[in-house]
């Protein structure tokens, strides 16, 4: 069974990004698959109420930027918006709602499954990327899309809900967390998550692959999906450019 | 052509000039000094910066005023952690040379902080009195890394700034066989933003490693400008 899942708390994105990336999975997706989001405010049939449990970790203080409450969606005992638990051979595809589908999402259910996927963020410098990497700062991955099959991501939520007060502390986003114990820049194809391949996805703040396509607020339709989100805005903030592009 | 800065040079001739019993008939250090600062150059670009900021005065006075007040509380340790001890150019020679350390394990997360530490105690790493051991100290305990060389007698943390409070470190630990002396330094300057744990005074900094034996509490104003504090106790 494919899932689809997206997530939604706050006011920083309107009710309608979700309508629109449920619009576009269903014309970009040419296998079955179910659409879920995860909202603090479930009313459909399709929503799944959001837990809260690591909410008291979270310093907004800090000035972190932290969608913390992606991390429920690794959950190897996820309910579905049914009440029920996905089955065991259920595949899961997130998707930020901030992104532009340009081809047949059924790639993303094909991939092998040995490992999560998750964005390598190709427009990245790999060496600024080690450089900063003791800082906790410039991640070479990208949350905007991750791939995984049930309990895959086991590993991840029990490692969060094991230390949440040294994780909340020390990383100052999900990406870098992610990238910090789950990845390894020198060793990129050893991690417990893989990235991407180059051409898949790239960034409309950011570009494509450094050095050489790094052009800005550029479509490439020959890639499957296009991110808009900018860690460099402020928390809660969104600026809607994206939907000129709908 | 090294592009060394002019604080690093200086702070390299300091450091080599404040310990000529060691290195006045002994030119394997400079040569290993030269040839790291060469290598990072060459294979390390992207570090030059942060070798540059590893290699100031500042970075030596305080390396020093550790080994100071180690010799002024008459302490011999033999085996000696360094919590994130970076390249540790300054700080594993003179605890090896100045204070007769037998080894020194320095527990970093950073790969290439590894690589040009080695190049830089190149002739410790060869003798087996350095090694740089890559993990992230608050999430994996390192106490099972005396079953190699020994208890440790000192752990050392000169970047408390940069990490979650030394309690959590402590309780990881709590196997270590030994009581080791913990050396602590950090900051209270937050301007920058890898600075997630920053302490108003070396009685904070003591609060957050839950020391309860204070041997000694400080502060120095360092050339930078800097202000650090550091404790020394159980």
């Amino acid at each position: 069974m494919n899932n689809i899942l997206c997530m939604k708390w706050g006011d920083k994105y309107d009710d309608s990004y979700v309508e629109k990336l449920k619009e576009q999975c269903e014309a970009n997706c040419s296998v079955p698959f179910k659409f879920w989001c995860f909202t603090d405010k479930p009313e459909k049939d399709w929503h799944i109420p959001i837990p809260t449990i690591l909410d008291k970790f979270y310093d907004k203080d800090r000035g972190f930027f932290w969608a913390y409450r992606k991390c429920y969606m690794f959950r190897p005992d996820l309910i579905n918006g049914d009440g029920k638990s996905f089955p065991d051979n259920s595949k899961f595809l997130f998707l930020d709602l901030d992104v532009i589908i340009h081809q047949d999402l059924k790639y993303f259910f094909d991939l092998p499954n040995d490992k999560p996927w998750i964005v390598r963020g190709w427009w990245n410098d790999i060496h600024t990327v080690k450089q900063n990497y003791a800082k906790h700062k410039s991640t070479p991955l990208n949350s905007s899309v991750i791939v995984w099959k049930k309990g895959q991501m086991m590993p991840v939520w029990d490692h969060v809900l094991k230390h949440p007060e040294v994780v909340f502390f020390t990383s100052p986003s999900l990406d870098n967390y992610l990238a910090h114990h789950w990845y390894d820049p020198w060793k990129e194809d050893d991690g417990f998550l893989q990235g991407f391949p180059q051409g898949d996805i790239y960034s409309w703040y950011k570009g494509n692959v450094f050095p050489h396509d790094m052009e800005k607020k550029k479509i490439r339709e020959d890639h499957k999906i296009c991110l808009f989100n900018n860690s460099t805005q402020t928390e809660g903030v969104n600026t809607d450019e994206i939907k000129e592009l709908w | 052509m090294v592009d060394i800065s002019a604080e690093s040079l200086v702070a390299t001739a300091m450091f080599f000039s404040s310990s000529p019993e060691v290195f006045f008939d002994d030119l394997r250090p400079a040569k290993e000094w030269k040839q790291a600062f060469v290598d990072t150059e060459k294979h390390y670009t992207h570090c030059c910066r942060s070798l540059a900021s590893a290699t100031t005065i500042s970075q030596l006075e305080s390396k020093k005023w550790i080994v100071n007040e180690l010799q002024n509380l008459n302490l011999e340790p033999k085996v000696v952690g360094l919590l994130g001890g970076w390249y540790s150019n300054f700080l594993t020679p003179l605890l090896l040379e100045k204070m007769k350390v037998n080894f020194i394990w320095n527990f970093e997360i950073d790969r290439d902080a590894k690589d040009i530490s080695y190049k830089f105690n190149k002739r410790y790493k060869d003798q087996e009195k350095y090694q740089c051991h890559i993990t992230d100290i608050m999430f994996k305990e390192i106490w099972r890394k005396e079953e190699k060389y020994g208890a440790f007698d000192v752990l050392i943390n000169t970047s408390c700034e940069h990490m979650f409070p030394m309690r959590r470190f402590r309780e990881l630990n709590t196997e270590l066989s030994g009581n080791p002396i913990y050396v602590l330094q950090s900051t209270n300057e937050d301007e920058y933003d890898d600075h997630i744990n920053c302490v108003n005074g070396p009685e904070e900094l003591a609060e957050q490693a839950e020391l309860t034996d204070i041997m000694y509490s400080g502060t120095k104003i360092l050339d930078s400008g800097m202000k650090r504090f550091m404790v020394i106790g159980k």
